[in-house]
């Protein structure tokens, strides 16, 4: 690709104040110990440093752990209820990586699906994604098991690749062309960059040794949907802590819940967990009161239902839910040994 | 592929947000049991009380603002549309404070949701209703459209239980039936006391006894968790098919539109496939549970 850009890694930060322009710019950033993406404090650039994916995905973007649906108030002719101000500044998420820009894609879905999720959709539309590609996966990703790869451009505004000294810029969509066409202080780049990002790309390939096998994985689950005894197993080690969920970028589930003080409150929406009993337990009964309930839901939905409706594995194989499993609880080991059916 | 379409439901969303409760005033409370109440509600914003429709089967999601929402099936029949009615059994920390709420007060009302019967499904058949408790209030809506369309319906047997006397709700309606000729209508519970003269015993058993006819018919179940599991082994033995078997599921819900994921049996959510099914549709799922 001829047209390709690149900038030297020291002049990032004049690009992101550029792009604080017309965007709100959001970087990987630490706080507490914890990676995250945070609004870019316009000096900070030592995310660069890092190499790796952020510990919480960039789903908080535009699906915070909580968030106001809208606030109430009685008045003397009874309630009255106003939505949030929507003066949402459109969005760039710069270090993205492809894997969690394929889980918004998948978010986008959800979320799209029959009923329109207004909260969600107002933050993603008109959004970038600036994805920095993997050069040093972790050994617990998989994302190359699902169609995805540490270059994978398919769901990404632009992506960057680590050359060395320099990232190479690639244009994928559109208005990631736009963005690019109207940035200054871009130099072109040289066959020898180019064929250093190939080499790049193929070398962080090989690096994403963890596979999963998803052939006739639906049906696979289908058929030991009522393996009790294999689900129990599974499920031994787990604390229903809910930490996979929580930092999954492609889980979704949320809770509503109202809080008030004398006559005005709020209904916000806030994460939810299938891992916790109390998801589904209603005043008579509880579905998935049993542990190993909860687990399959949680395989089963990824790898099966989620699946049935939209035609993908609602899993990106980022790793975070191994990585950060209290009990090292691993998804991968459960995919590759279902039971073959009797 | 999903195999539902929401795009035809019919929508009455407040300032384009799906979440956004519409204001409801709370007009007429019926008791109906030592624990259970029915609600008679009407929208404050008069336009919509005029252009407000809904399917029966369908339900909303309920709110007392600052304390939750959940989800409860309209009980009230379409073609009758001055009002809006839901019955709430006081069995949770919402429905206790809606217990203690008076004509006049105003709740949060989003809706409608789910699919409703499917009533070409019904027309031409024999229906035969059968309910449990407060199970009676998801299936009364259709039960008085079938009524007020009678013509367009075969047979129509409605076998309804209760654990006693005191837990019959609709005693009203139930009288009504029992004087329509047009409607087989047998009313037990699970234990009488010394005042009761009906029928005794539990609602799969009587609906055994009762044994209805499978050919051309469409039995409609909705109660306890443990009388539908019991149901549908006993109309299997009387010949229906999975299809021929509807009932109307309850679920812990937040959203009621497909997303906050709780209500799923297998890759169906109940409140948005749901809250109507064919046993068909979820026997594979009801065995081990979900």
């Amino acid at each position: 690709m001829a047209g390709n850009k690149k900038i030297n890694k020291r002049d990032i930060g004049k690009l992101l104040n550029e792009w604080n322009q017309g965007f709100t710019v959001f970087v990987p950033s630490r706080e507490d110990k914890v990676t995250a993406f945070a609004k870019w404090d316009g000096v900070n650039i030592s995310f660069m440093e890092w190499h790796r994916n952020t510990v919480i995905p960039p789903k908080t973007n535009f699906f915070p752990l909580m968030e106001e649906m809208f606030s109430f108030r009685e008045e003397e002719d009874g309630y009255h209820t106003e939505l949030p101000s929507s003066d949402k500044h459109k969005q760039l998420i710069f270090g993205i990586r492809p894997c969690d820009a394929k889980a918004l894609s998948i978010l986008d879905m959800a979320f799209k699906e029959g009923y329109e999720d207004p909260y969600y959709l107002s933050g993603r539309k008109d959004s970038l994604l600036v994805a920095l590609g993997c050069t040093n996966p972790y050994d617990s990703c998989f994302c190359a098991s699902l169609g995805g790869g540490p270059f994978d451009s398919t769901y990404v505004d632009i992506m960057l690749i680590d050359i060395g000294d320099e990232l190479l810029i690639e244009e994928v969509t559109n208005a990631g062309r736009e963005l690019i066409a109207r940035t200054a202080g871009l130099e072109k780049v040289t066959e020898v960059d180019e064929a250093r990002a190939k080499e790049v790309k193929k070398s962080s390939y090989n690096k994403v040794t963890r596979k999963i096998n998803t052939e006739g994985i639906q049906k696979k689950l289908q058929a030991c949907f009522e393996d009790k005894d294999f689900w129990e197993k599974v499920s031994a080690k787990c604390l229903s802590c809910g930490i996979c969920t929580f930092l999954c970028p492609t889980c979704y589930c949320f809770d509503i819940n109202d809080d008030s003080f004398k006559k005005q409150g709020a209904r916000f929406r806030s994460w939810d967990s299938c891992a916790f009993p109390i998801y589904t337990r209603m005043p008579m009964e509880n579905p998935r009161s049993e542990k190993w309930r909860r687990v399959r839901q949680r395989v089963c939905h990824k790898y099966e239902f989620f699946p049935t409706d939209f035609d993908v594995i609602a899993c990106v194989g980022c790793g975070r839910c191994i990585r950060q499993c209290p009990v090292n609880w691993d998804i991968t080991e459960i995919l590759n040994n279902l039971p073959a059916k009797a | 592929m999903i195999n539902v379409d929401v795009s035809q439901r019919r929508k009455f969303f407040a300032h384009g947000n799906v979440y956004l409760p519409h204001v409801v005033t709370i007009e007429k409370i019926v008791e109906e049991t030592y624990d259970t109440k029915t609600f008679y509600f009407n929208f404050k914003d008069k336009r919509l009380r005029e252009e407000f429709t809904f399917e029966p089967g369908q339900f909303a999601l309920f709110s007392i603002f600052g304390m939750g929402e959940a989800p409860f099936a309209i009980s009230s029949s379409p073609t009758r549309r001055d009002h809006l009615e839901c019955s709430v059994r006081q069995i949770g920390r919402l429905t206790n404070a809606m217990h203690r709420l008076g004509v006049g007060a105003e709740m949060g009302f989003r809706g409608p949701y789910g699919n409703g019967f499917k009533l070409d499904l019904f027309e031409g058949k024999n229906v035969i209703f059968v309910a449990g408790g407060i199970g009676l209030s998801a299936l009364r809506s259709l039960i008085w459209d079938v009524i007020d369309n009678r013509e367009k319906y075969g047979r129509m047997d409605i076998i309804y239980g209760a654990r006693s006397p005191a837990d019959l709700c609709f005693k009203y309606d139930l009288d009504t039936w029992e004087t329509n000729e047009a409607i087989n209508m047998i009313t037990t519970v699970d234990r009488g006391d010394e005042n009761w003269t009906g029928r005794v015993g539990f609602v799969p058993q009587v609906l055994e006894q009762v044994a209805p006819e499978p050919n051309d018919a469409v039995a409609v179940v909705c109660g306890p968790p443990i009388m539908i599991r019991f149901t549908f082994p006993v109309l299997e033995k009387l010949g229906f098919s999975p299809e021929q078997m509807v009932t109307t599921l309850e679920k812990r819900m937040k959203c009621g539109i497909g997303k906050c994921g709780r209500c799923n049996i297998g890759n169906l959510y109940v409140c948005r496939d749901g809250p109507v099914f064919t046993y068909a549709q979820i026997k594979n799922f009801i065995s081990g549970e979900y």
